[in-house]
Parts: structure tokens; sequence; C-alpha cells
């Protein structure tokens, strides 16, 4: 229904045309022409780019990395929001502050503090040295720079609902004598499972795309640690616009499945909460 | 002998005391009202008896045994919460099979679970929606279930904090009786916050008012209302309107140097000019001052002798209207000193009793 | 920050789920609910302390080896680091690249959170859903499209040359890539309060006949001041510190089109490693400025909009 009410108000031919001129030119026609550039290829040319071993190698180590790194970043996410809403303890603060480091500084200094840091002579990789481990430059190397990036989606995700949990629901379950165990397990968890699904597929979108902080420690090797928007930005620099248009249409298509996963968790979440029958 | 009882219980948070020297006792199988404003520490002494707050001196006997150091998921009692607190991401059936699964004598025979959730949605009324979520149901059904799912594990307490303050009025009247009823069935001890004075007349056998932290009365709801002790329970319980200085109404003997009285609407006899009323030498004239309407009677009021006050008429009573002059007859008054309420009779009353 | 990716099905701010009464919103007390035995406590300690390991491993590691790095070779070496004319000219670039996307960011922020909290209309969804997507690409894939667009091969790339515009591998293409990477970081802040202000205040302003400039500055404004800071601190923070989306674009040319995060590329990439943490160290500093209003702004903007 629309309520005459609304248009009461003034500026709505002005908004709605600034808005939408503003976001065709820097947002809309840009991206469509990915889609254009991936149609001068054929279908078998397409097929054939995107199965290149090199670059089937690239999307493996960019999503198995970026998974573990998500995975890692859920549970310590958890942790972490856990921790900050539920203990009292010196240092809190700062913590919760610290979370917001990887938003606030710039992708490319991390990536050579990080690699700085887990390299052979670094204060990390030299611990790790001896047990024989390298990080930077492998595998390794690429999933920590991930948590790094990652960790801030999980935390800021869960931390609001953890804050905003009613106390009756421990309460109650108290009550009845459940252990706290219990009451982790099969009270609280369910409250902020669809935060953590959420934070888990930003983080997970997040990672995949990542380039800054990787691309330092990845090395970069073919086929062991290099990442996908590493073999667009090799394409781009061969001038085989085609080959990246259609590399980048995989990974856009990806990030936007994942996005639409995680607003369907979203919605079902509403359902058992909100109540439609 | 007491099965629950509270001895000498403090507690504070901050400034503000919420338990001031508390001490009441409970008989087993009895349904209790706590009642009392907001704020008068009512919600608080029913947390300390499940154990979800400590009592900062003083001490809680449940069954003879001292629980101060019991954990709240040691006691063994039933709490449904204000809002219910039920879980949302489960079931009916799984949020009434909670205490059954993981309480302290958790069940392993699902069978057994089967059959108890199912007896207790059956015995609340609602069978065949177990595999609905809270979010589902109406808020009646909401404190049902909240209810079966404090009973299920078979406490021998059961609390209830503001059972009926999140339900519609027209459920909330239904809802009362239909707790009471089962309460009742079940025989299991009871107790119930409130700050409506009619639930907690109408729910209740026994009703513990508080104010400020304290106790001020312990009684039936008919002896409270008929014998208050305090200035406070006198002014709490039902519609009160005040004697500015009663000692200018007829028939009243002065007590000491008070002159404020209380007078409840069914203290008050009003009469119009020209009607009967049988002690009219004793009665007082009166100007009405506003009539209302409130369903199935009609409430006046009027003022005299510069006091303000309520009466009721029947609604087939002839109208007064804003104005008239009318006689109002007192019955009695409650008048107040250092918190101690004493009942006056009008003395005319009296004479006739003697008479007869 | 996270969620607002999710706008289209964000939830609305909480109604008040309790009834009125004078002890609502405890929170459980779990050491009265349980006895706070050895094992709980053991869990306490063992989480704080992981948490702990963790922030330092992750965060404060990285940052102490920025610092260890650059004085490695002294303060002399430090300063000539920082001062150097290309350094200088690479601030001067993200300065640049940075305000033009705050200025870019706050005229489209406004139009588009005016237009989608105060107005219904068809297709509203689909917008703010395009508004998000700049966030949801990689910085790689948002460098592509516009060489893309304004590149040698595109239709456009003729038309530009004869009117001598260059935009890739030149300054306009490394503010387009900022624009692009920070776009809806000002109207995602502004929208979620403008939708739970309501339109009542604006209705009633319109009907007593104010015009939409006064409406708006002397209505709408005050409430969204604190998220509107809130959004240009975010908005500065990914600006100055874009990396890939720029990287693309610049073509990475000393001193002309450089920004300070591609300076610090370079110099790592040609082993100058004192000077690129050096570089590095002015970026951090940025960073902690940042954090810090952040956690200002966050809470002004959260704890209402009249306050100061």
């Amino acid at each position: 229904m629309k309520e005459k009410g609304k248009r009461v108000i003034p500026g709505l031919g002005l908004s709605l045309g600034v808005t939408i001129t503003m976001l065709s030119v820097i947002v809309i026609i840009p991206l469509a022409s990915l889609a254009v550039f991936t149609a001068r290829l054929t279908p078998g040319k397409f097929i054939d780019v995107i199965t290149n071993r090199r670059v089937l190698a690239a999307f493996e180590v960019s999503f198995i990395t970026a998974f573990i790194a998500s995975l890692i970043n859920a549970v310590m996410g958890v942790i972490l929001a856990w921790v900050l809403v539920r203990y009292e303890f010196p240092g809190r603060r700062i913590i919760d502050g610290m979370i917001e480091l990887p938003f606030a500084l710039p992708t490319a200094v991390a990536g050579i503090s990080l690699t700085a840091l887990t390299s052979d002579k670094g204060w990390i990789g030299r611990i790790f040295d001896h047990i024989g481990v390298k990080i930077a430059y492998t595998r390794i190397g690429i999933t920590f720079a991930l948590v790094f990036v990652g960790i801030p989606f999980v935390v800021r995700a869960v931390q609001p609902v953890l804050e905003k949990l009613d106390g009756s629901y421990e309460e109650a379950a108290g009550v009845m004598g459940a252990s706290r165990a219990v009451i982790f397990r099969k009270v609280i968890f369910p409250e902020i499972r669809p935060a953590v699904f959420t934070g888990f597929g930003l983080a997970l979108g997040r990672c995949i795309g990542e380039y800054g902080s990787v691309v330092f420690i990845a090395g970069n090797q073919p086929y062991k640690t290099e990442i996908t928007p590493l073999i667009i930005m090799a394409k781009l620099q061969e001038y085989d616009y085609a080959s990246a248009s259609a590399i980048a249409l995989v990974m856009l298509v990806f990030s936007f499945t994942l996005l639409f996963a995680v607003n369907l968790i979203q919605v079902r979440n509403t359902k058992i909460l909100k109540g439609g029958r | 002998m007491a099965y629950v009882e509270l001895k000498n219980i403090n507690k504070s948070y901050g400034d503000f005391k919420a338990s001031d020297d508390v001490s009441f006792g409970i008989e087993k199988g009895k349904l209790i009202g706590l009642l009392g404003p907001s704020g008068s520490g009512k919600t608080t002494i029913l947390r300390m008896i499940a154990g979800l707050e400590t009592p900062d001196s003083g001490d809680i006997i449940i069954d003879g045994k001292v629980v101060n150091g019991i954990p709240a998921s040691k006691r063994g009692i039933g709490f449904v919460f204000q809002n219910y607190a039920l879980f949302r991401y489960m079931t009916v059936f799984d949020n009434v099979a909670f205490g059954l699964k993981y309480g302290p004598y958790a069940q392993k025979d699902k069978k057994y679970i089967q059959t108890r959730v199912n007896e207790l949605l059956e015995l609340v009324g609602l069978a065949g929606l177990g595999s609905r979520y809270p979010s589902q149901l109406s808020g009646g059904q909401r404190q049902r279930v909240a209810f079966a799912r404090a009973l299920a594990p078979n406490p021998y307490l059961l609390l209830l904090d503001e059972p009926f303050a999140a339900i519609d009025a027209k459920v909330r009247q239904e809802l009362r009786s239909w707790l009471k009823q089962i309460i009742e069935k079940l025989g299991i001890t009871s107790i119930f916050v409130t700050h409506d004075q009619d639930e907690a007349i109408e729910v209740a056998d026994e009703i513990i008012i508080t104010n400020n932290g304290r106790i001020e009365q312990m009684g039936t709801p008919i002896e409270i209302y008929r014998d208050p002790q305090t200035a406070f329970t006198a002014a709490f319980f039902g519609q009160t309107g005040y004697l500015e200085d009663y000692r200018q109404f007829k028939c009243f003997e002065p007590v000491g140097s008070i002159d404020k009285a209380i007078v409840r609407p069914e203290f008050v006899k009003l009469t119009k000019k020209n009607e009967y009323q049988k002690f009219k030498s004793s009665a007082e004239e009166a100007t009405v001052e506003r009539v209302s309407f409130r369903g199935n009677y009609i409430e006046v009021g009027v003022e005299s002798h510069g006091s303000h006050f309520v009466a009721r008429r029947e609604l087939e009573q002839e109208l007064v209207s804003v104005g008239e002059k009318v006689d109002v007859f007192i019955y009695r008054i409650f008048v107040t000193k250092d918190n101690k309420a004493y009942l006056l009779k009008n003395s005319s009353l009296r004479e006739e009793s003697v008479v007869i | 920050m996270a969620e607002a990716v999710l706008s289209p099905v964000k939830q609305r701010p909480e109604k008040k789920r309790r009834t009125s009464s004078s002890d609502s919103a405890r929170t459980a007390r779990p050491d009265l609910i349980h006895e706070d035995g050895a094992g709980s406590k053991a869990v306490r300690l063992f989480l704080i302390g992981l948490s702990f390991l963790f922030i330092f491993v992750m965060m404060i590691l990285p940052l102490a080896t920025v610092i260890k790095e650059a004085l490695k070779q002294g303060w002399a070496a430090y300063q000539a680091a920082v001062t150097d004319e290309y350094t200088k000219s690479a601030i001067m670039l993200t300065l640049l690249a940075t305000f033009s996307a705050l200025a870019i960011n706050t005229v489209f922020g406004l139009f588009a959170a005016w237009a989608i909290t105060k107005f219904h209309f068809k297709g509203k969804k689909l917008l703010t859903t395009l508004i998000d997507i700049p966030v949801t690409v990689s910085p790689i894939i948002a460098g592509l499209i516009f060489v893309l667009v304004f590149g040698r091969q595109s239709f456009l790339y003729p038309y530009l040359k004869d009117a001598g515009i260059q935009i890739v591998y030149a300054v306009p293409g490394v503010i387009l890539a900022t624009v692009f990477v920070t776009f809806p970081f000002i109207s995602r802040e502004l929208i979620p309060v403008l939708e739970a202000q309501g339109t009542d205040e604006e209705e009633a302003a319109a009907l007593m006949g104010a015009s939409g400039w006064s409406i708006f500055t002397k209505v709408t404004f005050p409430h969204i001041k604190w998220a509107f800071l809130y959004g240009v601190v975010l908005c500065t923070a990914r600006a100055m510190g874009e990396f890939g989306a720029v990287s693309v674009l610049s073509g990475h040319l000393r001193g002309k089109t450089n920004t300070l995060p591609l300076y610090v590329e370079v110099l790592f990439q040609g082993f100058e490693w004192v000077p690129a943490f050096a570089v590095s160290s002015i970026l951090v500093i940025m960073a902690v400025v940042i954090l810090v209003a952040r956690n200002i702004f966050e809470h002004n903007a959260k704890t209402g909009s009249g306050g100061v």
C-alpha cells in the first residue's frame, strides 16, 4: 500500500535521481562491463579459461585457505565475543578495541608485517622454524593472514547478540538443573548460531577476495600458493582482459551465492523467532 | 510447621534496600500471593527463594533445611518467568522436556519423557501443539507452556513471577481461575508475585503484602481486607479515599491526635435526598463531584467537609447528577498512626446493636 | 560493520520484548545458578588466556614488528625514509583520494539514505542490495572493472584519448577505485538510524510548510550527526588503506600514482625493508587514530543522537 502521507516530505525525485545516477556510474555500469567482456569469449573458451590447471589450483588455494581461516575465526570469534561480554577482567577494553585493528590497518601494512613476523627471521617464524614448520610463503601463511583479516567479522556479529541475550533463558535452564555445558550447548549456542553463520559467511567472502594482506606472505608460487586475485592480476598484466573477466566473474558469482546463503539463514531464523506458520 | 520459611532476610543493591528484615513462613500445599507495588521487593524475595539471588543475611529454609548454600540448579524448584523465557529455538515439546532431559534427575528413558511431556501438554490444554515453536503460540498458550515446563521435573515448590503480566486483559481473567484450579488439583506449594490486588485476591489462598522491602502483612485475602494492620495495607488494598478530618463527621470517636482517615467505597452508603436512609440522623450531606459508569456499577465521587471520597451506586438505582446534594452514611473508617491501622465503626451502628 | 552487508533482511531495532516491570533486563548470574567450582574457573581462565594470546599474536606482534623493522637501522634512517620526497607525494595522493572518496560518498550517502528511509517505492530492496555490492567484491575485481571501462580496449578509450584524459594508470583511476570500494560506507551507517527514527518529524515539519533543505538541516541532521561521523571514520580508514583496487589502476609510478600502501609495496618488493616499514608506521599511526575516533563515534552513535 502506498500511503499518501509519505509524499508530504519533499525530495523524492531529487534524492532518488542522484542515488540512481551515482550508483549506475560508479557501480552498475563498471560491473556490467565484466559480463560484456566475458561474453566476448565463446562458451568453450570460457570453460577452458576457468578450468586451466593453474586457475583451478588458484581457486583451490583461495577456497581452502579462506575456508580454514574462517573456521578458525568462527571458533575464535565466539570465544572472544564470549570473553568480552561475559567476563570482567583487566585489559578487557583493550582487547575489545584491538579487535577492530584489521578494519583500520591498511592491508598492505598488515601483509608486510605478518610476512616479517612469520618469516624464518621473525618472532613467530623463528619458533616454528625450530620444529620445521614454515609459515611465510606457504598456505599456512596465507591462512594466518586471512585469520587476521576475518576475525572482526565474527566477533562483531556475535558480540551484540550475546550482549542482548536475555538472562532469564539461562536462569530458566539453570533452575531446571541444567549444567553450564548443557546451558551453553542447548540454550546459548542456538541463540548465537545465526550470528556465527553470518560472521563466518562474511569472513569467508572477504577472505576469498582478499589481496593486500596475502600477496606478500603467499610467495605466489603457481599451483602452490598462488591465490585467485593474483591470477587476475597476472592476466591483466598480460592484457588478457577476457580471461581476467572470466575468472573475476566466477569469483563474483561465488561471493553472491555466499551472500545469498547468509541471507537465507537470516530469513529462516526470523521465521522461527517471529513465527509465520 | 512452615514448609518454606524466610528468617530475617536482608538484601541491598547499593543504597537500595530490596529486602529489609523479611521473615515469613508458608505451609505446605498453599498458594501464596506476594503482592506489592513495583519496587517493593517482591520479585527479589522470589528470586532469593529460587537461588537466583543471594540474601546479604538471614536464612531461607525449605522443608526444614537451610538452602542458602545450595545453588539454584540443585534446589529442585519450578520457576515461571515473567516473560516465560521459553527457549525460542526449541519446539514446545523440547521446552517441556528440558528439565527431564538435563535436570539433576535426568531421565534416560525416552519413553518416559515422551509420556510425561504429553501428559503435561494435555494437562495445560496444549495437546498436539508439541511440534510448534514458541513464536507460533499466543501469549496465553506460551504461559501454559512455561507452566508445563516448570512442572515437568516434579518440583516441590513452584514460583511464578508476575505470571499474568504479559497477557491481554481478557485472557488473563480466564487464565487466573485456570491456574488456581490446576495448582489446587496438583497440591503443589506455590508462590506467585503480582502487583494487581484483584489478581491476588482471586488466586491466592494467602497474601503477603510487601512495601519498601518490608512485609506489611500476611493473611487470607478476607483477613487483609477486613483487618488491615498497617497504614500501607489499609490504603493499598481496595479503592481508597481520605477524610481530611474525620472528627467533623458524626458518630466517630476521636482517637488520640489523629484526624486523617481512610474510607473505601463499600464503607459508604449514598442516598438521594428523596430516598430512604436508615441512619439519616448520622448521615452527612455531600456534593456529587463526578459520576462515572464502571460497567456493572456507578462510581460517584463526592465532597463533604472538604474531603473527597468515592461511593458506589447500583445500576438499578436512580441516577445522581453532578452538583446534586446527597446524603452519605459512613459505616466505618480506618485511622492510621505510625503505620498502624485502627478500625473505627460508626457509633450509631453500635447503639443499634445494643438496642437489638 | 560486518552485518551491514545484509541490509535487505537486517533486523529492525529490537522492540521491547519484556512487559514493563521494575526489574527487566537482568543478566543471569551463572555463579549463583551453579557452584563456582574449580572446573568453571579453569574454563574461564583458559578462555581469557586464549583471547589474550590470540590478540597478542595476531594484533600486537604485527604492530610491534612494524616498529621494530622501521627502526632497525636507527632513527636517522627512519627519518630519512619518512621525509623522503616520494613518501611525501604518496601522502598527498592518499589524502587526495581519501577526501575525494569522502566527498562523493557523503553526497551519495545523504541522498541515498534520504530516498530509502523517507519514501516508499518499488525496487527499494534491490536498490539497497546494489548499494552494498562494492564491499562484497574483491578489491582486484573492483580495479579490473575500471580498467575494462576506461582502459585501452574500451570503446570509450578513443574519445578519452582525444580529450586528453587518462584514467587508467593515472590519478583519476586511483580516485575512482577508492570511491568504489568505500561507496556504501556512509549510507549504510545513516540508513539504520534514519529508519529507526521514522518519518513523523519530517512529516510534521513539511506540514508546517518547511522547505526540504530546512527539514533536512533542522530536523533530520541532528539525529544522524554521530552516525554520519562514524561513517566518515570508517570510510577514511578504508580509503587510505585501500590496496588491491588501487594497485590494479595505478601503474605504480613513483611520485605520481603511488598512494602510501602502494609505495609500501614498491619498497618492500624492492627489498628496501627499512623504508617500507618506516612508511608503514605512518599508516599504523593513522590506523590507531582511527581506532580511537571510531570508538568515540560508535559510542555516541549508539547511545543516541541528541547528546552533545
